[in-house]
């Protein structure tokens, strides 16, 4: 029954931020999907060429590099700051003044440049000064002392460290204020009921945040997947392609190559790899409901 | 949905009903708080090394990165300043990110609650579409935004950065709104409506204050994007004095070499906004309980 | 009501943005061809990434404020960007097809591509008007930047890529002498590395680094130019010619001998030119670009304890041994829609920002040029003298992304991060030969 008045509600609320939309992002989307039709140079004459660059992008081997590594990025992601920033912000619901000073230190590698974060992380990892190094070395551990970076076997898990510590600030954000929205009496009820401690909170809390930490996964599937600053100060996606990622791999072809139309494709493929992920994830998350 | 505010501010876990041996919970408590200080102190590290290292030589910078600085060097933070044409590049940055924060919350709220509270053709298409936003990475989109921007004229303005800023955070706000309010029971409405009120009336007099902490998240975030943003600030703002603060920042690397000091010095300068409004919000998140019971 | 209000409230918002927005500004983007009235006004749009606080920087923009006062009638819009973002900003505009029209332009790959899509114009006809300013330049000095015989522009700088620079005290103290064969390179380095010290500092983050700096001299030492000037254009040689990957066997037997300091694949060359400048490595091989690093960043100690020379001879190689790889520095370049008096305006800016006065200037803030300019040595650091001196009299060889295409070149930096991690030199070169046929369209 949805009478004119509710329609014309929907349309009113929904018709601007869907303009703005479609027209500053939609329309690049498929405009850049276009441009990975052609062989292009990103400057001078396009050349149609049908299919051949995402053909191009499935065979080559550093793309499928970049997207495990991605994979990995994703993992670390998902399964780091999502149940770290969800056990936090139950830790952290207090108002107190603690609280609220844990809560602000927490988020503020976020506000900092990734410049910053990359260059306190190198020297951590630094391979004759490095903090972490010199710490196994003091345990007693030198035997496991690594070239954190520039080790392909390790750093790329190297790497993850520092993305879910910078990363959880904001989740935490997210979470604490799900949790606020729980009303008191639903918490009251189920004390009545003698629900307590975990059981409260995998039969009260979690159902009442869900969607919220269905958000969450989401951001981070596609943030991940889009992201690469942090690594580009830290390895450069080196050595020797071992830290690469998707976005890296799109910038390098298309701005520092010479293949626009190239770049445009991979692009393209990372919009359809995030889709299949995020819709695989948002289904293994709806039974839960 | 009338329940009288009882415990306002009682936290949803811990309670002393709980407590088995009141000792262990103590010791657990304390060894808790000690390890979330320690976290903290971890994560609070590199914005004080940031500051330390704003104040040092580019010798220091390099040979001591972790000590303090022989000398106090407060000209950086002037000379940085005054290089990279800090005060200007302010007044933009608090322009497009202010009227970019409002346009997206606004925009955000209204859209979400439609998306949250209704039933209509075409929701999940346009959830879909919404979705589709958050997946693109947004280098691939300069090209195609440049061309777009220009053609309507809009570049070299500042609606060149709010318009884009705002469309590329939109679903984010949308999804974490519907994600918000999806869980306001439904009595919110009916009350309402019993009152008289009609959508929009529900909307402000509701949704809004009820839905401030989900706000203040999305706040938090948009901010941080648009205050920080490179890519779009450096392609679509060429005139020198539209310029926002994240292009002052990199003017001292010249590819070859990094002038650490004053690279370091202005960001310091440039962070401090973000600090005290990330605090500012952290207040609003807060609030929704309290919010939550009065309206009930 | 509430209704309407909302609406209105809505409409309000996105209107004043869009139009306060709108009204801020509407003049100059790039390259508006406009009309100037009776030849009098002029507005001519700059590009440069002269930003920073460093030496270079101040003089490019002095040298800018003057042409803005010598010329009244040429209203300059000058946009400074962050070398960080120049390229992605230059070629995202390109590819919308606006133009500036006077920016710093990249020889080898860029001039080329750039010239082939029409965007750039030759300043031949800049240069022939000033006989003296082109006959200032040292030999060869245009070729990077000349397509079909037409030169693009004029190089502002020169960079020797090559340099092995040396701790005196250190070789000294060891009982070495600055090595001037392979033989003694290796010797130099069994006796540094038994002693604790690391022989040769490098920072490879960036991967660019082994290429530019140490390869491209060692590679041209084994194979000669004249092989590497064929494999380039896929005329009669190829990356996978034994030469060549016997090049590459002599970079990974330098990595083997243990020159390098462990992890230099994850610090950068600041990281690395400081290392050297503290006297923790006793050489370093790294280009001109270190000079001014190493004024502003290390003390007159130890900049006093530093030497320059070329990288070793090889025995039987190919090419010449008393030479270094070096590459000439960016230009200001002509957009393509700089015509009529925008033209004379913007050959007026070019000459002023890369003249022979320009050239003098830019060499005292310790930035070397391909321009003849007699040095004046009270102004510049011990150091920046002796790499003048070598640089004046040996011959330079190409560097290897200098050439290469794009592609090729991003081949060979990562092919080189692979070499000194344990790659084989057969499948390396394999690599880099196809990379550079497929981008050549073979």
């Amino acid at each position: 029954m949805t009478s004119m008045r509710t329609r014309s509600f929907i349309a009113i609320g929904l018709l601007p931020t869907l303009g703005i939309f479609i027209f500053f992002v939609i329309v690049p989307i498929v405009w850049s999907a276009y441009y990975g039709f052609f062989d292009w140079k990103g400057i001078g004459p396009m050349k149609f060429i049908g299919l051949n660059n995402y053909a191009e992008v499935l065979q080559d081997p550093l793309f499928w590099k970049s997207f495990k590594n991605n994979l990995l990025i994703v993992a670390a992601s998902v399964f780091g700051q999502v149940p770290i920033a969800l056990l936090l912000s139950l830790v952290l619901l207090k108002n107190g003044w603690f609280q609220k000073f844990i809560r602000a230190s927490i988020f503020m590698p976020m506000v900092l440049s990734s410049v910053v974060v990359g260059i306190i992380w190198g020297y951590i990892y630094h391979p004759q000064i490095g903090v972490l190094n010199f710490l196994l070395d003091s345990l007693g551990l030198g035997s496991w002392k690594m070239q954190w970076l520039s080790d392909p076997s390790v750093s790329m898990y190297a790497i993850m460290v520092p993305i879910i510590w910078l990363n959880v600030g904001p989740y935490l954000v997210m979470f604490i204020a799900a949790l606020q929205n729980i009303p008191s009496e639903i918490d009251d009820a189920a004390q009545i009921d003698g629900a307590h401690g975990s059981r409260k909170l995998f039969s009260i809390k979690l159902p009442m945040i869900w969607d919220t930490i269905k958000v969450a996964v989401v951001l981070c599937i596609s943030g991940s997947l889009k992201a690469f600053d942090l690594i580009y100060v830290m390895t450069g996606g080196g050595p020797a392609h071992s830290t690469e990622l998707l976005a890296s791999y799109m910038y390098n072809n298309t701005f520092s190559i010479y293949r626009f139309g190239y770049g445009s494709a991979v692009s393209t493929m990372i919009v359809v790899i995030s889709l299949i992920m995020v819709a695989g994830s948002q289904y293994l998350m709806k039974s839960k409901k | 949905m009338s329940a009288p505010m009882t415990r306002p501010l009682q936290p949803a876990s811990s309670s002393r009903s709980e407590a088995g041996l009141p000792r262990f919970r103590w010791l657990k408590s304390k060894l808790i708080g000690a390890a979330l200080t320690v976290y903290a102190l971890v994560t609070l590290y590199p914005l004080l090394w940031l500051f330390i290292s704003a104040l040092k030589t580019n010798e220091e910078f390099f040979s001591r990165p972790f000590g303090l600085p022989s000398h106090w060097n407060w000209s950086n933070f002037s000379r940085a300043w005054e290089v990279a044409e800090m005060g200007r590049a302010y007044v933009n940055s608090f322009f497009v990110t202010i009227l970019s924060l409002i346009l997206t919350l606004v925009l955000g709220a209204l859209s979400g609650y439609v998306l949250s509270r209704f039933q209509f053709r075409g929701k999940l298409l346009v959830m879909g579409v919404f979705m589709l936003g958050m997946l693109i990475p947004i280098h691939s989109t300069l090209v195609p935004l440049f061309i777009l921007m220009n053609k309507i004229h809009i570049l070299n303005t500042y609606a060149a950065l709010i318009m884009p800023y705002t469309a590329f955070e939109l679903p984010i706000a949308i999804f974490i709104c519907v994600a918000y309010m999806n869980s306001f029971p439904k009595e919110v409405e009916e009350a309402a409506q019993i009152d008289g009120s009609g959508y929009w009336g529900i909307f402000f007099r509701m949704m809004l204050p009820l839905a401030l902490p989900a706000l203040a998240t999305v706040g938090i975030l948009a901010f941080l994007r648009y205050w920080n943003d490179f890519s779009f600030a450096l392609v679509f703002m060429s005139d020198p004095k539209l310029k926002t603060l994240p292009l002052s920042l990199s003017v001292f690397a010249t590819g070859y070499s990094t002038d650490y000091k004053l690279t370091m010095a202005a960001m310091a300068l440039a962070v401090i906004p973000t600090i005290i409004v990330y605090l500012i919000f952290q207040e609003q998140v807060m609030k929704g309980m309290t919010a939550g019971a009065v309206k009930g | 009501m509430k209704k309407r209000m909302a609406l209105v409230v809505i409409a309000a918002l996105l209107i004043s943005v869009l139009a306060a927005c709108g009204g801020t500004n509407d003049k100059g983007t790039a390259g508006e061809g406009e009309k100037p009235a009776g030849g009098e006004k002029v507005k001519l749009s700059l590009w440069h990434n002269f930003t920073g606080d460093d030496l270079r920087a101040q003089t490019m923009r002095s040298i800018i404020e003057q042409y803005q006062k010598d010329h009244p009638n040429v209203t300059l819009d000058i946009q400074a960007i962050p070398p960080d973002g120049y390229k992605t900003r230059l070629k995202t505009v390109a590819a919308a097809g606006e133009m500036p029209d006077v920016f710093i332009l990249s020889n080898g790959s860029m001039t080329q591509e750039f010239s082939a899509a029409g965007l750039i114009q030759p300043v031949n006809e800049l240069i022939d008007s000033h006989q003296d300013w082109k006959d200032g330049f040292m030999p060869n000095s245009f070729d990077a930047f000349t397509v079909d015989g037409k030169i693009y522009s004029a190089p502002m700088g020169l960079s020797p890529t090559s340099i092995l620079y040396y701790n005196k005290s250190i070789l000294e103290q060891n009982g070495l002498t600055v090595p001037k064969t392979w033989d003694e390179l290796m010797n130099a380095i069994s006796v540094l590395k038994g002693k604790g010290i690391t022989p040769i500092a490098l920072g490879n983050k960036a991967a660019w680094l082994a290429q530019s700096s140490i390869f491209s001299s060692l590679a041209d030492r084994v194979t000669g130019t004249e092989w590497f000037l064929k494999a380039v254009k896929q005329d009669g040689a190829s990356f996978t010619d034994p030469e060549f990957v016997q090049a590459l066997t002599y970079m990974q037997d330098l990595g083997k001998a243990g020159a390098f300091q462990d992890g230099f694949n994850a610090i950068d060359n600041t990281q690395m030119e400081q290392m050297f400048a503290q006297g923790k490595a006793a050489m370093m091989i790294d280009g001109g670009w270190a000079l001014s690093n190493l004024a502003s960043n290390a003390n007159a100690e130890a900049l006093e304890q530093m030497g320059a020379t070329v990288l070793p001879t090889i025995p039987g190689g190919k090419g010449e041994p008393n030479t270094l790889s070096g590459v000439v520095g960016v230009g200001m370049g002509l957009g393509k829609d700089a015509t009529g008096t925008k033209k004379d305006a913007a050959f007026e800016l070019i000459y002023a920002m890369s003249g022979p006065d320009a050239q003098k200037r830019t060499l005292e803030s310790n930035q070397l040029v391909s321009y003849k300019v007699e040095l004046d040595k009270s102004k510049v650091s011990p150091i920046f003298s002796e790499v003048y001196e070598l640089v004046n009299n040996v011959k330079l060889t190409p560097v290897y992304d200098g050439k290469l295409t794009s592609a090729g070149g991003e081949a060979v930096n990562n092919g080189l991060q692979e070499l000194l991690m344990g790659g084989k030199p057969e499948d390396i070169a394999k690599k880099i030969q196809d990379a550079q046929s497929k981008a050549l369209g073979q």
